[in-house]
């Protein structure tokens, strides 16, 4: 068994909040990425949740990449 | 979380949405376009996840996701607290509408049940991620550990989401709870494994 498997199966050991005030973080996070600004402490539940939620992971990614297209396109 | 004081476009967001009147039609209105677009983008990025069945209705989809969120975001505006700019919250429900929608969209014609036999297939027939346990004495102790401390509802979608990739919001719509109802006994189930893991010896693997 890899790393990698016991990992999607089991998830992380971290403190996990779960989806809901992950969600509260997720437009924060995602600005500060957008701007390329470095993640202070807060987010760390966060980061730990959207490593063990593909859900959340992925509607982040989607946010993310919603605020990179409007700072190409100059409409954000 | 703490309130920060928003932005001017933010604040005029605000202002207009909370407000009366034309203003307020007309913000009401500015967003809900701003949110169909959201929407529609984040089928189009979700199009090659969705069967050829399903492509036909995505943008009714979109719409109505659209126009939940929108009664989401002015359901929700006292709770704004000014931490990303107003549209960002505002898309952040757009996202979560569309992405809710197309994932079950996608697993409308599929089963979602409790199947034992997983562990029993030949290799090419499993779950890849079972496929790559084979002769693991950890997955024997795993199988051991979901038998004896899972509950069914927990053994259900710990094996639906992590072996059979069903999305959660699918089943949080069977189930009939909410994604972050179906994540905590996820949560729950992961932590009782690793448990049993530990105890059974194998802490180096799982800690």
């Amino acid at each position: 068994m890899t790393e990698s498997d016991l990992e999607r199966l089991l998830g992380s050991a971290d403190p996990d909040p779960g989806c809901d005030h992950s969600g509260e973080l997720m437009d924060a996070y995602c600005e500060l990425m957008a701007r390329g600004e470095p993640l202070s402490d807060r987010f760390a539940e966060f980061l730990t949740h959207i490593a063990n939620c593909t859900a959340c992971r992925e509607d982040t990614e989607s946010l993310l990449a919603v605020l990179r297209e409007q700072a190409r396109s100059g409409t954000g | 979380m703490n309130t920060v004081a928003p932005d001017r476009e933010s604040a005029e967001w605000l202002r207009d949405l909370q407000g009366n009147g034309g203003a307020r039609e007309h913000a009401i209105a500015r967003l809900h376009a701003l949110l169909l677009r959201v929407a529609r983008g984040e089928a189009s990025r979700r199009r090659a996840t969705l069967p050829d069945r399903a492509i036909e209705d995505v943008d009714d989809l979109c719409v109505q996701a659209a126009s939940d969120a929108l009664m989401a975001v002015l359901a929700k505006l006292a709770t704004y607290r000014g931490a990303a700019r107003f549209t960002t919250w505002a898309y952040k429900f757009a996202i979560f509408e569309t992405s809710t929608r197309l994932r079950r969209h996608a697993w409308r014609q599929r089963k979602v049940e409790l199947d034992d036999t997983i562990w029993d297939r030949l290799p090419d027939a499993a779950p890849p991620v079972l496929q790559r346990l084979e002769n693991d004495q950890l997955i024997v102790a795993l199988h051991r550990a979901i038998d004896d401390h899972l509950t069914e509802r927990q053994r259900l979608v710990f094996q639906s989401v992590t072996m059979d990739d069903v999305p959660i919001d699918v089943l949080a719509e069977r189930l009939g709870t909410s994604r972050g109802a179906i994540y905590k006994t996820l949560h729950d189930a992961r932590g009782k494994l690793r448990r049993a893991l530990v105890e059974a010896g194998h802490g180096a693997r799982v800690s």
